[in-house]
């Protein structure tokens, strides 16, 4: 389980951050008047990532070819890319917004996935799953961490946003 | 440093500013008066003069205490917008994004207690919302929760681009903390103290937002879901990390006020210095881990947050308080400071903050905590600093105000009145509370024993006392900011050259438009 969420479709939205570059400035340019401060960009990108943290999913991406075709090109191109395309024009308050409730996420999966009496996905034990909550805590912990550093005493550049 | 101006130009309101503070302060202090009349109708059932049923009862502690927390909440926040955009760039429409969300907030609290019956309190805590035994649905519940989400987002929202605007003009928030200059330097005398304070109150208020949005939607879980429970221990934890937070930054929002008006009222400049940055520096980690003196009677808790919770207790208000009250008396002494709304309102809040401290930290030591903590005593020793302390530091901005579109320092015969009833009515009120206490009388109880309406009775003479000075405040505050803005500063800025700042002028003879002297004739009285 840890693998699956924690790993590998982290993994696969990074492959479609680094292929974002490779749109034209057409493509980009196209999309760039709905996409004002990267709001719709990192919305897509949020609702898709939704799907793909409900345990249904998650086995169905298992069990179905299909339900995985579709894990595996709509993670990279839906949640990756968009991402890529709409953070640099987010500003600190959208990012900031997008940042909290993520940490927010992290904490309230790891703590149901931790409680939860019943197994969520029926392609892992439950031992797996206290695992993976355990986990999400400890990242929800450390990117709190991270950000407050960041921001108390990191170099931050707020620049105007498109 | 503060300005020893008067009303200072950049501090004008204009156009959508004026507006948006007008909202905030009317939409204050109309739930003020309201949320006030709740806790007077509570205050005279306990007395026995009135009688409410107790499901009626604890609708009305819910809507009295979350409303009153959130109401602080909003007009300290008017506060802090209304002195930090004159250093940093803040967003309109983040300070409006804010109000309607707390307006839907509100709404939502509304219609679940008055509307489906909620009365499990505004701590919400758990699993009380899903027992409502008949008097309340789990929906309501619910509904409650969603307009906390729903403020909870407005504040997130409006301190995000407070950040934003500190980092963009400070680099970060640790330098607009000042803590570049704790172990030496020298410090920046133009750095504006409602700067640090801000920086203090977005870092640990963001904390307590997450804490709550993490307990709330897990709350929300457990409504729909209730095969998965929650820890109760842990859920308390964060309910208190994130309502004791919530409650405890409209202090710090709300002290902005003195630093940035006592000195325009004493003549005397108010210096920031390194035990000033200091406090905030240690206030602003102690603030963040001072919640589990709220945890002290439960003996599951582990023991040493139990004793993280007494120790940061004693120090956690202490250092910013200590310098704050050092600061402002040694600002006042031979100031010959003129007495007029504003000041008395800004001492009385040094004051109430003071003095409320003492049954805080008294409260917050674990052996008299396992007696007092379920008694009278407590809502004695907030409703002491909140009332006489942080409101009477919004209140100080809010008489400033419209002494600025009346062209004079507030100081009628009514409110020559009005503070001494406010002042005597608090404290007679906040004694009957905290003779409670002494007497153990228990808190959050609809009925009262007979033995023990004598304090009831006497806090609730002080309660209208209190109610009657306030609605005259808010009829006051509400007519001045409605008031049109004073000639000189009614027009948009003309096109041409820009005009000299002007000089510093407190006592000036012939006051100039805009700047007025505090020892000027009243008109606005
Ligand atoms: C005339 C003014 C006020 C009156 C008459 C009043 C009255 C009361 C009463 C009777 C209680 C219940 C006490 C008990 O537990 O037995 C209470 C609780 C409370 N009050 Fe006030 N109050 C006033 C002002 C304020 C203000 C300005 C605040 C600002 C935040 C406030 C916040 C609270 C809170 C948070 C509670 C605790 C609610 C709970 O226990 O769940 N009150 N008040």
């Amino acid at each position: 389980m840890v693998l699956q969420m924690l790993v590998q479709i982290p993994l696969l939205a990074l492959a479609g951050w680094w292929l974002a570059p490779l749109l034209t400035r057409r493509i980009v340019d196209t999309f760039s008047t709905w996409n004002r401060s990267g709001i719709s960009g990192i919305l897509l990108a949020s609702l898709v990532a939704v799907v793909w943290m409900l345990p249904r999913a998650l086995d169905a991406a298992l069990e179905t070819s299909w339900v995985a075709l579709a894990k595996f090109t709509s993670v990279p191109l839906l949640v990756g890319m968009p991402l890529a395309i709409s953070w640099p024009r987010a500003g600190f308050v959208v990012r900031g917004v997008w940042l909290v409730e993520a940490i927010a996420m992290a904490f309230r999966l790891g703590w149901l996935y931790t409680v939860s009496p019943a197994r969520l996905c029926s392609n892992y034990l439950l031992g797996d799953q206290r695992q993976t909550g355990k986990v999400m805590l400890a990242i929800g912990v450390a990117a709190c961490l991270l950000l407050a550093w960041k921001l108390v005493w990191g170099h931050n550049r707020i620049e105007r946003v498109r | 440093m503060a300005s020893l101006t008067m009303y200072p130009e950049d501090e004008r309101l204009s156009g959508g500013n004026r507006a948006a503070f007008n909202l905030y302060i009317v939409t204050a202090v109309i739930l003020f008066v309201l949320m006030m009349l709740v806790g007077l109708t509570m205050r005279m059932t306990q007395a026995r003069w009135l009688d409410v049923p107790p499901d009626l009862f604890y609708e009305l502690l819910s809507m009295h205490g979350a409303g009153m927390v959130g109401t602080m909440s909003l007009a300290t926040t008017a506060v802090m917008w209304f002195f930090l955009r004159k250093y940093v760039h803040l967003h309109l429409w983040a300070f409006l994004a804010n109000y309607v969300l707390f307006l839907l907030g509100a709404l939502c609290i509304i219609v679940s207690i008055f509307v489906y019956g909620y009365g499990a309190l505004w701590t919400f805590l758990y699993p009380l919302p899903v027992h409502g035994v008949g008097m309340w649905t789990a929906d309501s519940s619910a509904l409650f929760m969603l307009g906390y989400l729903l403020i909870g987002v407005g504040s997130l929202l409006f301190y995000l681009d407070a950040a934003a605007a500190i980092i963009k003009v400070h680099g970060n928030l640790g330098r607009a903390l000042g803590l570049q200059w704790l172990f030496g330097g020298k410090i920046d005398p133009d750095h504006p103290k409602a700067v640090v304070a801000s920086t203090m109150v977005i870092i640990a208020n963001s904390l307590g937002i997450l804490a709550g949005a993490v307990v709330l939607v897990m709350s929300l879980v457990n409504i729909f879901y209730p095969q998965v429970v929650l820890n109760a221990l842990v859920a308390k934890n964060l309910i208190y990390w994130f309502g004791h937070m919530y409650i405890n930054a409209t202090i710090y929002m709300g002290v902005i006020a003195i630093y940035e008006l006592l000195p325009r009222y004493t003549g005397k400049p108010y210096p920031i210095s390194r035990p000033f940055l200091w406090s905030w520096a240690v206030s602003t980690v102690f603030v963040v881990v001072v919640f589990p003196h709220h945890l002290l009677m439960d003996f599951a808790q582990p023991r040493w947050l139990a004793i993280m919770g007494q120790i940061v207790s004693w120090g956690a208000g202490f250092p910013v308080f200590l310098v704050t009250a050092y600061g402002a008396l040694t600002n006042i002494y031979r100031s010959n400071i003129r007495w007029t709304m504003p000041s008395r309102l800004m001492i009385l809040s040094m004051f109430g903050w003071a003095a409320g401290i003492v049954p805080a930290i008294l409260d917050g030591t674990i052996r008299i905590n396992s007696v007092m903590h379920n008694t009278q005593w407590v809502p004695g020793h907030f409703h002491f600093y909140i009332l006489l302390g942080v409101l009477a530091m919004a209140l100080s901005l809010m008489f400033h105000e419209i002494g600025s579109r009346a062209h004079a320092a507030p100081d009628s015969r009514a409110d020559r009145l009005g503070f001494p009833v406010y002042l005597i009515g608090g404290l007679i009120f906040v004694f009957g509370f905290l003779d409670g206490g002494r007497v153990s009388v228990p808190r959050r109880m609809a009925e009262h024993l007979q033995a023990w309406t004598f304090s009831d009775r006497i806090g609730s003479i002080g309660a209208i006392l209190v109610v009657l000075a306030m609605l005259y405040f808010a009829i006051r505050i509400t007519v001045g900011l409605l008031k049109p803005p004073s000639p000189s500063w009614a027009p948009e800025p003309v096109p041409g050259p820009i005009p000299e700042p002007v000089p510093s002028p407190l006592v000036s003879p012939a006051p100039s438009p805009g700047v007025v002297g505090v020892g000027t004739t009243n008109a606005a009285g």
